[in-house]
């Protein structure tokens, strides 16, 4: 039997011609005007192709948002950064604005000077002032803020001098009531964190009682600090001793942790500095609203 | 029967799939051509004039997101159709080793195919496409097409 090639059957052969007829109408397409080849596109597009590309245009558009969420968050931190920096900035300026006020008042007896806080350890409760002997001041003498007493000068040195706050242990500050009615002696208790530091007066009649928020002000005995600068207010009875003496916590007028700028006394200071301290219009002086502003009588 | 309709159904999602990856995720490069693999496997169960017209099909579909060269894709994956269709009647491929350089060469023909077609106004430099690219393409291809098959359950059986 010759050998011979597998006969062709019907149905294959409309293969090959089918296929034949496919591949004439791929060859034609590229040669097709473009708007019949754009009429092809559009029609897939929106039929068969819908889907996909509307899953694109989710995605995309969920990307943008990311985008948008990210940018608006950036835009966000640097406007949170911008306000608390403002929010710091504005506290300062208050605070040199009612130091300034104090400044004016005071005149030269009072030097302005900025406060350094070493910040080692060891170094707490003292601080730096950028003034010295040179600029007239005193070992002993009172550091004050516009809202009252920070401390006191310990070592001067010619162009700067070592204080201590009334968070140092040593502090003592002999004091009154503002008007004259108890006195007492102002000293620091250390509580167990520095943040519960507080200030007692100590030694004060067990037969009067002071309401809280009474403003205690420097009383100017034994000479170390003058008259009239105000230190606290009442806060609640500490401790009563027997029926002979009572001593009362103190909220401190002054809060050291935002005290960037003082005023320092210099030598040529007096024994009475009431008048610095006055009220200002409609506030009470012993509201319990640590402002610090009070009339302070005379001795 | 059963198994040429698990062919289709794999077919198709192959289709949905190469466009979700590449339209819909916008993967590109980064996703195999699926279209390519279901084309090979599409035209071993019809006759050629079927995978042709499959083949235009596909092409057109690709052909549809593109502005310029409107049907190379449509004459290239054609071409390939056909080429599937009668690799069939050539070899009867039932071991690995066929089917990964079925898939390769397939894939790597569309993209010479393609190359050639799209004209050279459009066409990158041949070392870069076909070469460099178009390789690793097709191996990429051979080898998402032969972990198809085995996660199917169709390795060893003839292709």
């Amino acid at each position: 039997m010759p050998y011979g090639p597998e006969p062709e059957t019907p149905g294959a052969r409309h293969q090959v011609m089918f296929a034949a007829g496919i591949m004439i109408l791929a060859l034609a397409i590229p040669y097709m005007s473009d708007g019949f080849q754009q009429q092809i596109a559009v029609t897939l597009q929106a039929s068969a192709l819908a889907p996909f590309i509307a899953m694109q245009e989710r995605l995309t558009d969920r990307r943008t948002r990311a985008d948008e969420i990210d940018f608006l968050q950036s835009e966000m931190d640097s406007l949170v950064a911008v306000t608390s920096t403002l929010s710091a900035l504005a506290d300062e300026n208050r605070g040199l604005r009612e130091l300034l006020g104090l400044a004016e008042r005071a005149g030269p007896r009072f030097l302005p000077a900025t406060v350094l806080r070493p910040g080692t350890p060891g170094s707490e409760s003292m601080f730096l002032v950028d003034v010295g002997a040179n600029d007239g001041v005193a070992e002993g003498a009172p550091v004050v803020s516009a809202r009252g007493l920070v401390g006191r000068i310990l070592e001067v040195r010619e162009r700067n001098a070592v204080g201590m706050d009334w968070t140092h242990p040593d502090f003592r500050a002999s004091a009154m009531l503002v008007d004259g009615g108890m006195y007492g002696l102002v000293e620091n208790v250390r509580g167990e964190f520095r943040e519960e530091d507080r200030l007692l007066l100590n030694g004060t009649a067990y037969h009067e009682a002071i309401p809280p928020g009474s403003l205690v002000v420097t009383s100017g005995l034994a000479g170390l600090l003058p008259r009239g600068i105000p230190i606290g207010r009442i806060d609640a009875t500490a401790e009563v001793q027997g029926s002979w003496r009572k001593s009362y916590w103190l909220r401190p007028m002054v809060d050291l942790g935002s005290v960037t700028h003082v005023l320092v006394e210099t030598v040529a200071g007096g024994t009475d500095v009431a008048d610095l301290w006055v009220a200002e219009p409609g506030v009470d002086p012993v509201s319990a609203a640590p402002t610090g502003a009070a009339r302070v009588p005379g001795p | 029967m059963g198994r040429s309709w698990g062919t289709w159904v794999l077919v198709g999602g192959l289709v949905v799939a190469h466009f979700v990856l590449h339209l819909g995720l916008g993967f590109g490069r980064g996703a195999p051509d699926l279209l390519t693999i279901g084309l090979l496997l599409a035209s071993r169960e019809v006759g050629v004039g079927a995978a042709a017209a499959v083949g235009l099909a596909f092409g057109l579909l690709e052909d549809a997101l593109g502005v310029l060269a409107f049907g190379a894709n449509g004459v290239t994956m054609a071409a390939i159709g056909i080429v599937g269709a009668f690799m069939r009647d050539l070899f009867l491929g039932d071991s690995r080793l066929f089917v990964i350089s079925y898939f390769f060469a397939g894939k790597w023909m569309r993209d010479l195919l393609h190359w050639l077609m799209i004209g050279e106004e459009l066409r990158q430099p041949f070392a870069q496409e076909v070469l460099l690219q178009g390789i690793v393409a097709a191996a990429y291809a051979a080898l998402v097409g032969i972990v198809l098959l085995s996660l199917t359950g169709r390795t060893g059986e003839q292709l």
